[in-house]
């Protein structure tokens, strides 16, 4: 009898393994064959709320450029690169003795993040500037010091090269030019600026940058009997980059973006209640309209970063690193920009979710852009930031 | 009492599975099943009147003289066509649970079972092209539902004489159907979106039936059945009733020699009595039913009836929930079995095989070849 037992407790529990396996699709002819439509798909446009659109600034530090921005004669405006470097050492140790180095050349090295591929003949200039300068100093005072007897030497980019570093090779006879005075303590100032045939502009690492900013390295020998020791470098970084960028004026009602100061745009959207609550985004879009072409570089895409926000506090809100979306924009485009947005505008649907319906844009690189956008604020109700949202509403099909 | 306990766990576990996934069980509360055993199945259901393992007639387990439980499972592959295309599917259920057996020193005998009263299992794949922000952007479509209504019996039968038996079941007839919708589409701007929700069903019924031997050869069954309103729930929101149907069974028996026993039986559902629930809840109705069914049984060893009969059936139905207003849907079988016994007749193996064809309207067709495997144990 237990026997009996086991075996219908075994064959009742294969079946329970085995039960429910299935492999189920059938074509169907919809809508006389599916028992109810599906899910029912919505498009609706919801403009920024009026009035609550903003653009603050000051999101990057005076001193903290991620780059540095140089041009000449672009919609972005005129921008011209410093840097400071510390005095020079001129001695290397061996053996522990301080030994002099007697230098026989300097290369100058900066990198070259971005330009404009298509304009050939870029030249860059460098210039002994006082090594005073601060994010204090305008354009017109760093162009004052920019002249033929300060000049350096210059360097004529290689067409072919989209990044990288860029050498400036200084002879024996000219290292006078790359010296620091006594009167400076020895400090160095070094003041960039780019001729092309056309408008152009580049980016150059600053010493935050990853690449790293602008280093003189000296080359030169010593006198030792250590022949392995007798070729030396001296390496001096830059312990100060910045630039100084005079850009298009703004109109009084649009929204900028971008900046060598980070100015960031906050939109506010109020969404339908009934939409909120039961429809599931398929799609969103961020359009935004330009106020005119769009300043920045040619051929250097201008990243355009949306991101909700943990809390709306304005200037202040915390922007959320999980929810970001993305655009390219492009210098001198007139046309409607559209930032796809899904994936923080379907958070705001989540059910429950208490996300604020705001979102946050930078140009990114923050303050190391040529990239400087303005839009149409929501002044303008036609032309006013808006959210395109595709969305679908429950059907509840498979009715009896 | 342990694997009473054990079988009774089964049945529920089992309860809410059916079989026959089908294209033609997407309306109304999905394809009619059929409480009887694998014996009957493979007798085309002409049996199912007087077969002591069906759960049909509740008169019919006044023959039951042991404890015996049974329980079986289904393996069916299909083949579907729509005027949107053709596919094969393959899928494997539990149609039903059954436990009888005699309340010694009385005339009576009692059971519990859990057979499918319904199925509503399919997935159905559709396009479509929508304009999205004035594109046009192909969408892929599925929907799918799981479940079906249960039909849990109890029965009790008397047996008045060597004659005569009568019975009486009371049902519950619980279900669900577990919905998903899904959207997707094939640009991938576009997200896919689903929704998921289940229709919740409780009913109850009672059913009452008569087995007469009518001399030495011929034995005539009948039952009847009412069931009341199966109150339809979605996502535990009152939806409100459907009105379930009456039936009526009629079918005899012969017995030809000692060999051969032959059976047939009709059956009829007032199934419209359902459709203006149906209407109202979203459906497009249903239409009554009718069910005819014969079979043959033949006994190689007239000594030892259950050791390899074979069997052979024919049975034809119209189905209740068309298609498209105004079609008419209809299966046909035939179908074949035999039988196992083990442990000196105390365990068993039944098995059927059917072959079985759907129609409703122009272009929806369907194939099925359907094995049912069926386990019966006497403690």
């Amino acid at each position: 009898m237990r026997r009996l037992g086991s075996f219908t407790v075994s064959l009742l529990g294969l079946g329970l393994l085995v039960a429910c396996q299935e492999r189920l699709s059938s074509p169907a002819e919809c809508p006389q064959l599916c028992p109810g439509t599906s899910l029912v798909v919505f498009d609706t446009v919801i403009t920024a709320t009026a009035g609550l659109d903003s653009s603050f600034t000051g999101y990057v530090g005076a001193d903290q450029a991620p780059a540095l921005l140089v041009s000449d004669g672009i919609s972005a405006g005129e921008a011209r690169a410093f840097a400071t470097f510390p005095r020079r050492s001129d001695s290397v140790s061996i053996a522990g003795i301080l030994t002099p180095v007697s230098v026989d050349s300097v290369a100058l090295t900066t990198q070259l993040l971005a330009r404009d591929s298509t304009v050939t003949g870029l030249k860059i200039f460098y210039y002994r500037v006082t090594p005073d300068l601060d994010s204090t100093v305008t354009l017109a005072a760093l162009d004052a010091m920019m002249t033929p007897d300060n000049l350096i030497d210059s360097l004529l980019v290689s067409d072919t090269l989209r990044r990288g570093p860029l050498r400036l090779i200084v002879k024996r006879d000219d290292l006078g030019r790359l010296a620091g005075s006594d009167a400076d303590s020895g400090r160095f100032g070094l003041g960039i600026r780019i001729k092309a045939p056309q408008p152009t502009g580049v980016r150059l690492g600053s010493i935050l940058s990853v690449q790293g900013g602008p280093v003189l390295i000296g080359y030169g020998s010593v006198v030792t009997l250590d022949t392995a020791q007798q070729h030396q470098t001296l390496t001096t970084t830059a312990d100060k980059s910045n630039y100084v960028i005079e850009p298009p004026a703004i109109s009084p009602d649009g929204l900028v973006v971008g900046g060598k100061l980070g100015t960031r745009i906050i939109l506010r959207f109020d969404i339908p209640r009934r939409i909120r609550d039961s429809a599931t985004v398929l799609r969103a879009t961020l359009e935004l309209t330009p106020v005119g072409p769009i300043p920045g570089l040619r051929n250097d895409p201008i990243a355009l970063q949306v991101r909700g926000v943990l809390v709306d506090l304005g200037a202040k809100s915390p922007a959320l690193s999980t929810l970001v979306s993305s655009g390219t924009l492009l210098a001198d485009s007139t046309d409607v920009q559209l930032v796809e947005v899904f994936s923080i505008v379907s958070a705001w649907f989540t059910p429950g979710s208490k996300a604020p319906t705001t979102l946050l844009m930078a140009v990114v690189p923050e303050g190391g852009s040529f990239g400087r956008p303005e839009f149409v604020s929501t002044a303008d109700p036609v032309n006013g930031p808006r959210l395109r949202i595709t969305y679908a509403l429950p059907s509840r099909p498979g009715h009896p | 009492m342990r694997l009473l306990t054990t079988l009774g766990a089964a049945m529920l576990l089992g309860a809410p599975l059916a079989a026959q996934s089908s294209q033609f069980g997407t309306r109304g509360l999905g394809i009619p099943l059929s409480p009887i055993s694998v014996r009957a199945t493979g007798l085309g259901g002409g049996f199912s009147l007087f077969d002591a393992q069906s759960a049909l007639n509740p008169a019919s387990i006044g023959e039951v003289l042991f404890l015996n439980a049974s329980f079986q499972t289904v393996q069916s592959w299909r083949h579907s066509e729509s005027p949107a295309g053709s596919a094969s599917i393959s899928d494997n259920r539990y149609p039903g649970v059954f436990v009888a057996g005699p309340i010694g020193g009385t005339p009576l005998s009692v059971s519990l079972s859990a057979s499918g009263y319904t199925d509503r299992n399919f997935v159905l794949a559709s396009r479509d092209t929508l304009i999205l922000r004035g594109v046009p952007v192909e969408s892929f479509d599925t929907i799918s539902s799981q479940g079906g209504l249960s039909d849990l019996r109890l029965a009790v039968a008397l047996r008045q004489s060597s004659a005569i038996q009568w019975g009486v079941g009371f049902h519950m007839i619980p279900g669900s159907n577990r919905i998903v919708s899904h959207r997707a589409f094939a640009d991938t701007t576009y997200s896919g979106a689903s929704e998921r929700f289940t229709y919740s069903y409780l009913g109850f019924g009672i059913s009452a039936g008569v087995v007469a031997r009518i001399g030495k050869y011929l034995t005539l069954a009948g039952m009847v059945r009412a069931d009341n309103r199966v109150k339809v729930e979605l996502d535990s929101a009152s939806l409100g009733h459907a009105k379930l149907p009456m039936t009526f069974s009629g079918g005899a028996r012969l017995q030809l020699g000692d060999r051969v026993l032959v059976a047939g039986s009709a059956l009829y559902r007032n199934w419209s009595t359902s459709s203006a629930d149906l209407v109202r809840l979203g459906g497009i109705g249903s239409v009554n039913t009718t069910e005819l069914s014969a079979g043959v049984e033949y006994y190689p060893d007239p000594k030892r009836p259950t050791k390899h009969p074979f069997r052979f059936g024919v049975r034809h139905a119209t189905l209740p929930f068309p298609l498209r207003l105004g079609d008419k849907t209809s299966e046909t079988a035939v179908s074949a079995g035999t039988s196992f016994r083990f442990v000196a007749g105390r365990a068993g193996l039944d098995m059927a095989l059917q072959q079985l064809w759907r129609k409703g309207g122009a272009g929806f067709t369907e194939r099925a070849t359907l094995l049912t495997l069926g386990v019966s144990v006497r403690p």
